[in-house]
């Protein structure tokens, strides 16, 4: 489709989405420090939070980057968030507690650094290429960074590399058991990738509204929730793993039934086992 | 040595039935769920005025769509595996919950697709939901569950070095490039337009008018199943089948000559092989069935 898609009427303007996506995603993903403060891992499931806030707010980046008739680099789109937001978040996790801001701020750099080549250097000029694409960059980098933390319960890079595995009834520390080790970053980075830029992808067309596309970004955030608390099995007691699986499962069950709602109100109609209806002076 | 070798070739030979099996199961998955380039004509036939009953499965390329499938089912597998489930349950669950996952997005992409095509008064049908969804999810659980299954044989039988997620990754997304080059042209040029003369092309003028109406009644896009499973899937499936056989083979037979250096040779000489078979098969077909443009007139001039 190369047909230029305005923001949908009465919608939530881009910015307030982009200011609620960053702080609720910064919030969440900070609430999982908890788990050091506590010494348990019940408090890992905010990471998938946080990750839900920003694959929420990199929908709608995607949609403004895309209403310039790139209808084809929707996926692409949420590739380069993610490809360029792993940089960034792996950098970050090196810096303790500040891994979360950290990982805003290289981010903020690496996109505008990209957006820049991609603009101005590659001529694609679109106007807000920059700002999109440094916004897909933070958005990509909190994503890995929720979900990691989501799965192994902190955000510290040590924490990442090093897991553990039983020998012969005798626990011995591995690299190839833990979250880098184990390349289950690659799984958290196609359920992001794909996860950000397919509620755009799906719903849009000529009737795209904001407030159906947004609900579909939240219920692609839970179901890839869902999927890494599955994975976090390997990483966190099986109770805080259960925890994190039953917020996800109510949260994806929640906003699924809500977008299939919305879905039937934009309709044209919602039929069941009916034939054809040809249009009025149509083919 | 010799034992080592004997099985490495059984395993090879296993992953590459696994591999046949799996990108068979692909195309016609992608087929029926109209995913990929077929997946345009599908989304732009309302807005022509041809309102049909095809699934729009519209979740990315199948690539990366696929390049998730399989990570994640292996993700999972390589998880439960982690806390020492048994393998073979792991690989299951594994693919189970990747083809939940899929299912899903099946679903979020139809239901948006057509809801946002309501000014051009296309409906949305259930039931095409209920019944093509299931359809679909079970073709990429076989898909899924044979491409994980080869990634785990690569990983406990030949010893590779990836993580099983990454191979997961990596197969999968080459699952869906197979699947996506070779087959989806049977379903995207032919099957769509078969009320095109043949060897027609696409004209604008033809744009989004695919094939809606059946022998009796509608078509529906478990008949582009039926109809894709003939050609389309196997052709796919050889495609895929081949490039892990010979993957592995090269590897296997040939990785202790040079260093390492005698399997990146063989597959030099492989790509070599292939491309003088592939020019072979391109200009016959050319010559045999081509060209195009002039096919009609020579048509008229034998019937007279």
């Amino acid at each position: 489709m190369s047909v230029k898609v305005e923001v949908s009427e009465g919608g939530v303007p881009h910015d307030r989405i982009m200011a609620i996506g960053l702080v609720g995603s910064l919030v969440a993903i900070y609430l999982t420090y908890l788990n050091v403060l506590t010494g348990t891992q019940l408090f890992s499931f905010f990471g998938g939070i946080g990750a839900v806030f920003a694959i929420w707010w990199g929908t709608d980046s995607i949609k403004t980057l895309c209403s310039y008739g790139i209808g084809t680099g929707v996926p692409s789109a949420g590739m380069i968030s993610l490809g360029s937001g792993v940089i960034a978040m792996l950098l970050a996790t090196k810096m303790g507690v500040a891994s979360p801001i950290g990982a805003v701020i290289i981010a903020a750099v690496l996109g505008v650094i990209l957006g820049f080549l991609s603009d101005k250097v590659l001529n694609m000029n679109i106007p807000v290429m920059i700002r999109m694409l440094t916004e897909l960059t933070i958005a990509g980098a909190l994503i890995l960074l929720g979900f990691s933390s989501m799965a192994t319960g902190s955000f510290a890079f040590l924490d990442m590399i090093a897991g553990s595995t039983t020998f012969f009834g005798i626990e011995v520390a591995t690299y190839s058991v833990s979250l880098i080790g184990g390349s289950v970053i690659a799984v958290i980075f196609m359920l992001g990738g794909i996860a950000i830029q397919h509620p755009f992808n799906a719903c849009l067309g000529p009737n795209e509204s904001q407030d159906r596309t947004q609900m579909c970004a939240a219920e692609c955030g839970f179901l890839s929730m869902i999927a890494v608390a599955v994975m976090s099995f390997a990483f966190l007691s099986v109770g805080a793993a259960i925890l994190g699986f039953i917020v996800a499962f109510v949260g994806w069950i929640y906003t699924y039934m809500e977008y299939i709602k919305l879905s039937k109100r934009d309709a044209f109609a919602w039929l069941d086992a009916k034939p054809i209806r040809e249009p009025k002076g149509g083919a | 040595m010799v034992e080592n070798l004997v099985l490495g070739i059984g395993v090879t030979a296993l992953a590459g039935a696994l591999a046949t099996v799996a990108g068979a199961a692909e195309d016609t998955e992608s087929d029926i769920g109209s995913q990929g380039d077929p997946n345009s004509q599908v989304q732009l036939a309302p807005q022509m005025g041809y309102i049909h009953r095809i699934y729009n499965k519209a979740i990315s390329g199948e690539p990366p769509a696929y390049g998730l499938w399989c990570a994640l089912g292996a993700g999972i597998a390589w998880a439960l595996m982690a806390i020492n489930l048994n393998a073979i349950l792991a690989l299951i669950v594994g693919a189970a919950i990747a083809v939940f996952v899929q299912g899903v997005y099946a679903t979020t992409a139809y239901l948006g697709r057509t809801a946002s095509l309501a000014k051009f008064e296309q409906p949305v049908y259930i039931d095409i939901l209920k019944s093509v969804t299931t359809v679909t999810m079970a073709h990429a659980f076989v898909a899924i569950f044979t491409t994980i299954s080869m990634c785990y044989l690569m990983v406990a039988a030949l010893g590779h070095p990836f993580p099983l997620p990454l191979l997961g990754l990596v197969w999968g997304i080459a699952l869906g490039a197979a699947g996506s080059a070779t087959g989806n042209p049977f379903y995207g040029k032919e099957r769509q337009y078969q009320e095109q003369k043949f060897g027609a092309g696409v004209p604008i003028s033809a744009s989004g008018n695919i094939v809606r109406y059946a022998e009796a009644g509608q078509r529906s896009s478990l008949d582009n199943g039926w109809f894709t499973s003939k050609l389309a899937g196997p052709a796919s499936g050889i495609c895929f089948g081949l490039i892990v056989f010979f993957e592995l083979w090269r590897t296997v037979l040939f990785e202790s000559f040079a260093a390492g250096w005698g399997a990146v040779i063989a597959g030099v000489v492989i790509i070599l092989i292939f491309t003088v078979i592939d020019r072979y098969v391109e200009t016959w077909a050319r010559n045999t069935f081509g060209p195009y443009a002039e096919a009609p007139a020579e048509a008229e001039e034998a019937a007279s």
